[in-house]
């Protein structure tokens, strides 16, 4: 049973990170419905700014955290204005196609800049506290995770509150369900999606910056959170951020204590066909609003 | 007077011999193309961009006149018997994905016209190349692959100098068994077993079963994960639960580090961990655990004794042709492999004195390479029936708290090596409070 209760544990642990990396793309993919194959190689890029920051200024990762979302802010934008803006007009596919490429030119461009070497930072806060572990009721509970965990619940409440109590939040939500509508109240929906897609870059770059502090950061470091990404914000639902959280860490434990019992190679299978379940009862997710 | 009479062919087979031309004979050759088919970007990524370096400084050494280097090829420029022609790879990126390996293996051979293959590195992408090379009929040649079934399959085109996962795994055993009357623990009864789930993983995890079964180990966990993986928390877990005095391990980097962040968030740390392939052989793993002492105490099987080998004149020479390419980064064991084949493969070529396949073949089959010619601790290089160089050996070495590899078994080798090896693994908080080598 403690097994059990500590892969749980874990999971959470673990969910929160994964909820931390999937929000930038429930702001992109799930509210403003525009794909975005290249959200991994956005936390690769946070991930590198914190290591080139704690490398060349010896800032913390944390403290490097402002300065990488606010760089990645800018990229977010420039990257739909450059980019995404020209698709938008077109088929869903062109957004597929347009994202992808985008995913190659990040990946190789880090390949050519960086080398495929495994960058580690060094003296950070949360490195440091790494293996320290609080104990409550026989279980462990891994400290710089929890920290990280808590700070992605912070972050996850001010997005919240971003998007559900503010007027630029509203905009946003306007803009996404009906762009012509939102233009006759005089929000301007190209400046809502360049924004959208700044949040978006910034708040998995800041993902990036945290995860920077537990695992090495090199080029293709980001697809397999991509792919969890998309597997969290499905199942949440389009365009809720309370249900990507609530998702991310269902997928973090159904991982978690799926590898209790069987094979590890079934970890995965479980998490796509929890979607898939989740997919056939609710198709709007969990928490969709349509 | 008789009036010569002078024939259109006549005049035009005196402007043949004029300018040498005979139409049997082929065009002297000025380059000779060889196909270098590697994971540059994707999954595979570290291991590509070390075998790319080393692919240069092959180039580098057969292009160049090295005078005092003691590898084939090493004096002289291009390749004598080919009239001095030069070697070039044609470098293509598959992106550590198998079916575009297999597309560009195709056009490589078929619109770049290479001579030979090398590639790509890995060897469940190997394997897909195989039966296309096959069917065209030239040489193939993936010398850091390291899985059986490349050459138990008896391809005719495919050979490997570098030795495979059933030399490396079984001196990892021989150093277990021996251990104990070399001075080494007595206590070491069971052992679990975790790797990914590729053709080198289950190759390696299937070995390593089979011979923990002969030598009488508890096998009390064995754990296969897939490739990608963001957490191996509840991997961890289970094997911590098992509480198996050995870890053999077979990861590739990128798990292997995520391995290391989970298994230190548990605090766990067997008495012995030992490896095979995988991360252990990637420099660019092994260079970034300098942060973190994080392999200090890690044992794992090699194909060379680098801490020797790295005495000699050759290596340092090869080394500092290497850095040219290498941003500045010392050979790894992967990158010694791949430059031996690669030596290996242009004395071939020289050999055959010919691009012809059949005769590239038949020099390859004729080799008997003479250990003194190499970089790496092989014995020599001589092929079996099935292209596996029976000459190539296992060394089992332990990564110091230097972040350097030392020689621990053969008993011989680690004599000369002289180091005292760390055990029990260290703990974490012992690797958190030692000093960080640079």
């Amino acid at each position: 049973m403690t097994l059990v209760l500590q892969a749980v544990v874990n999971g959470l642990e673990m969910g929160l990170v994964y909820a931390l990396v999937a929000v930038g793309l429930a702001i992109i993919w799930g509210l403003m419905e525009m794909i975005n194959f290249a959200h991994g190689e956005l936390l690769m890029l946070g991930m590198f700014g914190a290591w080139w920051l704690s490398t060349t200024l010896h800032l913390d990762p944390l403290l490097a955290i402002p300065p990488v979302a606010l760089v990645m802010f800018g990229v977010g934008r420039l990257i739909y204005t450059l980019l995404m803006r020209r698709v938008q007009r077109g088929e869903t596919f062109a957004q597929i196609f347009a994202t992808i490429g985008l995913f190659f030119f990040l990946q190789n461009s880090a390949v050519a800049a960086f080398t495929s070497d495994y960058r580690f930072v060094q003296g950070g806060l949360l490195s440091r506290l790494s293996g320290v572990n609080l104990h409550l009721a026989g279980l462990s509970v891994g400290l710089p995770l929890l920290l990280a965990g808590a700070l992605a619940l912070v972050l996850f409440l001010a997005l919240y509150l971003l998007v559900e109590r503010t007027e630029f939040g509203l905009a946003l939500q306007a803009t996404s369900e009906d762009r012509e509508a939102a233009m006759l109240v005089g929000i301007r929906p190209q400046r809502m999606f360049a924004v959208a897609w700044g949040l978006g870059a910034a708040l998995v770059a800041v993902a990036g910056a945290i995860l920077a502090n537990f695992f090495a950061a090199y080029p293709q470091v980001g697809f397999p959170f991509t792919v969890l990404a998309y597997a969290i914000v499905a199942l949440g639902g389009f365009g809720s951020i309370l249900g990507t959280l609530l998702a991310a860490l269902l997928v973090g434990v159904v991982q978690s204590v799926t590898v209790v019992y069987l094979p590890p190679a079934f970890k995965d299978a479980f998490v796509f066909a929890s979607y898939i379940l989740i997919g056939l009862l609710r198709p709007q997710g969990l928490f969709g609003k349509f | 007077m008789r009036k010569l009479r002078v024939t259109p062919a006549a005049v035009l087979l005196l402007l043949l011999a004029a300018i040498g031309f005979s139409p049997s004979a082929p065009a002297a050759v000025q380059e000779i193309l060889v196909g270098e088919l590697l994971p540059l970007t994707g999954n595979f990524a570290s291991l590509g961009q070390q075998y790319l370096w080393a692919g240069q400084t092959a180039e580098d050494i057969v292009n160049n006149d090295y005078p005092g280097l003691q590898v084939p090829l090493g004096p002289g420029k291009g390749f004598p018997s080919l009239g001095g022609a030069a070697l070039k790879l044609v470098v293509r990126d598959d992106q550590s994905r198998g079916d575009l390996a297999r597309t560009l293996a195709e056009q490589l051979i078929t619109v770049n016209k290479v001579v030979w293959l090398n590639g790509d590195g890995t060897s469940g992408n190997t394997s897909l190349l195989q039966p296309v090379v096959e069917g065209f009929g030239i040489p193939l040649s993936c010398h850091p692959c390291a899985s059986p079934t490349l050459t138990d399959k008896g391809f005719k085109w495919f050979w490997r100098t570098g030795p495979n996962d059933r030399t490396m795994v079984a001196s990892v055993f021989s150093f277990l068994k021996e251990w104990p009357d070399h001075g080494g623990p007595r206590d070491l009864k069971t052992i679990a077993l975790f790797s990914c789930d590729n053709l080198f993983c289950q190759d390696n995890h299937k070995i390593a079963t089979e011979l923990a079964t002969r030598d009488g180990y508890q096998i009390v966990a064995s754990l296969t994960t897939k490739t990608g993986a963001t957490t191996l928390a509840s991997e961890v877990q289970r094997l911590q639960a098992a509480n198996p005095d050995i870890l053999f391990l077979v990861q590739y980097p990128p798990e292997t580090t995520v391995f290391q962040a989970d298994a230190k968030r548990a605090g766990w740390t067997p008495k012995v961990i030992a490896t095979s392939n995988g991360a252990y052989y990637d420099q660019t793993w092994l260079v970034a655990q300098k942060a973190t002492n994080g392999a200090a105490g890690w044992i794992g099987s090699d194909t060379t004794a680098i801490d020797l080998a790295s005495q000699k004149t050759a290596w340092k020479q090869v080394n500092e042709i290497y850095k040219k390419y290498s941003h500045g980064q010392d050979m790894g064991e992967l990158a010694m492999r791949e430059i031996t084949g690669l030596l290996w493969m242009a004395d071939v070529i020289n050999r055959a004195k010919s691009v012809d396949p059949a005769a590239l073949a038949r020099a390859a089959e004729e080799t008997n390479m003479s250990p003194e010619q190499m970089i790496i601790d092989y014995k020599g290089v001589k092929f079996d029936k099935n292209h596996q160089n029976e000459l190539a050996t296992g060394v089992v070495t332990q990564v110091g708290w230097d972040d350097q590899k030392h020689t621990i078994w053969p008993w011989d080798l680690a004599k000369k090596a002289g180091y005292t090896m760390l055990h029990p693994n260290p703990s974490w908080a012992e690797r958190d409070a030692k000093p960080k080598p640079r």
